[in-house]
């Protein structure tokens, strides 16, 4: 399990990006606000992998991340 | 799927998330609303400056989703100048309308934080009862 965040990016519209690429992943407040106030974030992008996922899946996740940060110029 | 990427966050929506018009605050406000989005975290806030039933001014602060964010100044550009009664008249489709892209369910709530604000602001203001509009 991965949680980031891209600085610039909300993790809304990283999220939005990846679904745009067939990523989904969970973004938000993951249900730990206090952690989220604790670590000064506005919220989180989580990818949660398991056996099923290949790596297709992942290179898909890398470039959303790549296509997000090029969108948002960051 | 780039070219899908860039129809959805198109320039000017960009455009208004890094270079908000009317971003502040105002000193002598009128009205002051603030809402906020707790399941994402977005937070849209609107001063207003009345003069005789006209929006004078309006300022908007915030932080947020580049979604909601640009909605809230697109809709400060629209509402200057405008009457209290002609912004009451504004609708959910008009602010779709006017970020011009498909907004999914999900990020609906993005796009339409700003109206609340100035629902309830300003709706709030001309003495009308809030729960008619929520």
């Amino acid at each position: 399990v991965l949680s980031f965040e891209i600085a610039g990016i909300h993790p809304h519209d990283v999220a939005t990006i990846l679904d745009r690429h067939d990523v989904a992943v969970r973004s938000g407040h993951n249900c730990t606000m206090p952690l989220m106030d604790r670590l000064d974030v506005p919220a989180t992008v989580r990818a949660s992998l398991y056996l099923y996922n290949t790596q297709e899946d992942v290179d898909r996740l890398v470039a959303g991340v790549h296509d997000a940060r090029k969108i948002f110029g960051v | 799927m780039a070219a899908t990427d860039e129809q959805f966050y198109r320039e000017f929506i960009l455009d208004h998330f890094r270079n908000p018009r009317n971003f502040g605050r105002l000193d002598s406000a009128d009205i002051s609303h603030e809402e906020h989005n707790p399941l994402c975290g977005d937070v849209v806030g609107m001063d207003f400056k009345v003069e005789d039933g006209t929006i004078a001014d309006v300022r908007f602060h915030g932080r947020g989703c580049a979604i909601s964010q640009a909605s809230a100044s697109l809709l400060t550009e629209r509402l200057k100048g405008l009457r209290l009664d002609e912004a009451r008249e504004i609708s959910r489709d008009d602010v779709l309308e006017e970020l011009g892209i498909q907004i999914s369910p999900a990020r609906l709530k993005c796009a339409l934080l700003p109206l609340k604000v100035l629902k309830v602001g300003a709706w709030g203001l001309a003495g009308q009862d809030e729960d008619e509009f929520e």
